[in-house]
């Protein structure tokens, strides 16, 4: 009652009295909104700050596991400069580089296509969506287990259906093919993935829009090229920045298909992180190794983050 | 002239076209789920047999040798405790920054940062940490690093849900009295019920599949269904009946569970992907 009373008629006395109840109430909303988050920021201290400072530490020591006592064994930056100067790691950065550009200039490309053939009309299109994205959601180990089977040069399946065509049988796991075979493998899990997302930028579209232009008299190139595609853009950026973060650390799949071999030749850098890490026990190389690839990934993702980090805040 | 005519051709023409693509594609899946039920010697015949008697030797293999019922178990229970925690943790700090005008540019930014981490970058030190806690080979640990890994993709993707809610609703309830818990608990969740599911989608679905991790810090106790696979190639050849069967095993409830809920899976993919 009392406050309503000072609501409409304000004495001057207490003019900055809404000011302050505002302002005190904001204040204890940031509080409050702490303890909201605080279960969050404290698992991410644990299991992401903890094990990255864990590794800042050993990255600066000779720390072999098989080497007792070698933790303490002072290195400085020659961790460092070793990994930096070493061909495996350059060669680990190609590979992965290439992997993660050819996987996602594929995967974008036919999500693409297969999402413009879905948007059209015809008869079970629910059902072509929903086994069509399969492949997104299969364990990646089991597919780099079962791929390895379908690769097989004698009695692989593959290879059955490629000379039954009068093609000679490919040795797909060999020196020269297996950093192909890894990116076919991985195209076909990750196309189902652009499939949705340009599809759900075809579903956001203006109708009118296309009709006007069809009126107009485009052609289906025209129209793609100059209404879908402008309009599609922004969803491809996305959804490219995205998977080349999950691609460049993609392990799974390739360890279980070809373990980084032949050779070096699909050693990406988490495979050569791995084995650094698990069969050298080399923990000093291993953390440096570790830093390089995150820093690496941040720089890669700024974008993506400025990005994200501009819209959301432009929301609230 | 006949333009209905016209319209059912093309449709017919289309939907035969799209038969045509998903078997092209589907064809290694479909592979798959043949392989677990047929013997191997129908496997291996080329040209590929499609007509065979089904067989269940692999089944029976696996459940009576490799005792891979105790493999599914750890994984619904780790993917399970996972989705469950991930909800519990996501879901006040997502509310946290998308209504109550939090300041929190530095935890976004954080999220993020946390989000671009490769896992290989932080599986040595944890299992360093983990070995000397004893920790190794225990249920907690991987529920521990899945939840982490999953937080800030849940957070961010639960922020877009919870920032689709008037900010008006909240304002009305603590007008009315109601605490910050309140309103949050009995107001705000129940009209972000669809993000939760969405969410808790994706987190099972990577708490099922996870590998890197569970191959590092698992052994016999508390190892995951994706591990169970590995051990069908050897020197004794390749146990194609037992791997087929294995796969079809592990892949086949997140493949189902996907499609059930593929309304929620798109969902969180444009919220999360498109949308920021």
């Amino acid at each position: 009652m009392s406050s309503g009373i000072l609501k409409s008629h304000p004495a001057p006395s207490l003019a900055s009295a809404p000011f302050l109840r505002a302002r005190r109430r904001r204040a204890q909303q940031q509080r409050q909104a702490f303890w909201f988050i605080l279960p969050a920021l404290i698992v991410l201290l644990f299991v992401y700050a903890g094990p990255m400072l864990y590794a800042l530490q050993a990255s600066f020591t000779h720390w072999v596991l098989t080497d007792i006592g070698s933790e303490n064994d002072p290195a400085g930056l020659s961790n460092y400069t070793d990994v930096l100067q070493s061909r495996d790691f350059w060669s680990a950065v190609r590979v992965t580089v290439t992997y993660a550009l050819s996987s996602i200039a594929c995967g974008l490309t036919l999500g693409t296509a297969f999402a413009l053939l879905l948007n059209l009309d015809f008869f079970w299109r629910s059902f072509f969506r929903s086994v069509m994205m399969i492949p997104m959601v299969i364990t990646p180990a089991v597919i780099g287990i079962f791929w390895k089977l379908l690769y097989e040069q004698e009695g692989g399946v593959f290879n059955y259906f490629l000379t039954s065509l009068g093609l000679p049988p490919v040795a797909w796991l060999d020196l020269d093919h297996s950093l192909l075979s890894i990116i076919i493998m991985d195209v076909w899990q990750t196309t189902p993935f652009f499939m949705l997302v340009i599809l759900a930028g075809l579903q956001a579209i203006d109708e009118n829009e296309i009709d006007a232009a069809r009126v107009d008299g485009a052609s289906g190139f025209q129209l793609f090229r100059y209404i879908l595609l402008p309009h599609l853009l922004p969803y491809m950026l996305i959804a490219a920045a995205f998977r080349s973060i999950a691609a460049m650390g993609d392990f799974d799949k390739i360890w279980l298909l070809t373990a980084g071999g032949p050779g070096d030749r699909t050693t990406t850098i988490t495979i050569f992180t791995y084995k650094t890490g698990f069969f050298a026990f080399d923990i000093g190389r291993t953390a440096a190794i570790a830093w390089i690839f995150v820093v690496i990934m941040l720089v890669i993702s700024a974008p993506l983050m400025r990005h994200l980090f501009k819209t959301s805040i432009a929301e609230r | 002239m006949g333009s209905p005519n016209r319209k059912l051709i093309v449709k017919t023409l289309l939907s035969g076209a799209w038969l045509l693509i998903a078997s092209v594609y589907l064809f290694p899946y479909v592979w798959m789920v043949l392989t677990g039920i047929r013997r191997p010697v129908d496997t291996l015949t080329m040209p590929p047999r499609f007509i065979f008697t089904p067989s269940f030797e692999g089944f029976t293999a696996l459940l009576r040798e490799v005792k891979f019922q105790g493999y599914l178990l750890n994984s619904i229970v780790v993917a399970t405790a996972v989705t469950l925690i991930v909800a519990a943790i996501a879901g006040p700090a997502a509310y946290a920054l998308a209504q109550l005008r939090m300041r929190g540019r530095l935890f976004l930014a954080s999220i993020l940062v946390a989000r671009m981490v490769p896992g290989i970058a932080i599986v040595i030190p944890i299992y360093l940490a983990a070995s000397r806690l004893g920790l190794l080979d225990t249920y907690g640990v991987l529920i521990a690093i899945y939840t982490a890994f999953n937080l800030p993709f849940a957070i961010w993707l639960l922020r877009g849900f919870f920032g689709e809610v008037p900010g008006e609703v909240r304002e009305a309830a603590i007008i009315d009295g109601a605490s910050e818990v309140q309103v949050f608990v009995r107001i705000v969740l129940p009209l972000v019920s669809t993000g939760f599911v969405a969410t808790g989608v994706f987190v099972f679905i990577a708490a099922w599949n996870e590998f890197l991790f569970a191959l590092a810090l698992t052994n016999a106790h508390s190892a995951t269904a994706p591990l169970a696979i590995i051990g069908f190639r050897n020197e004794y050849g390749v146990q194609w009946a037992e791997i087929g069967a294995a796969a079809l095993l592990i892949s086949s409830p997140v493949v189902l569970f996907a499609v059930i809920m593929q309304k929620y899976l798109v969902r969180g993919l444009t919220m999360g992907s498109v949308k920021g």
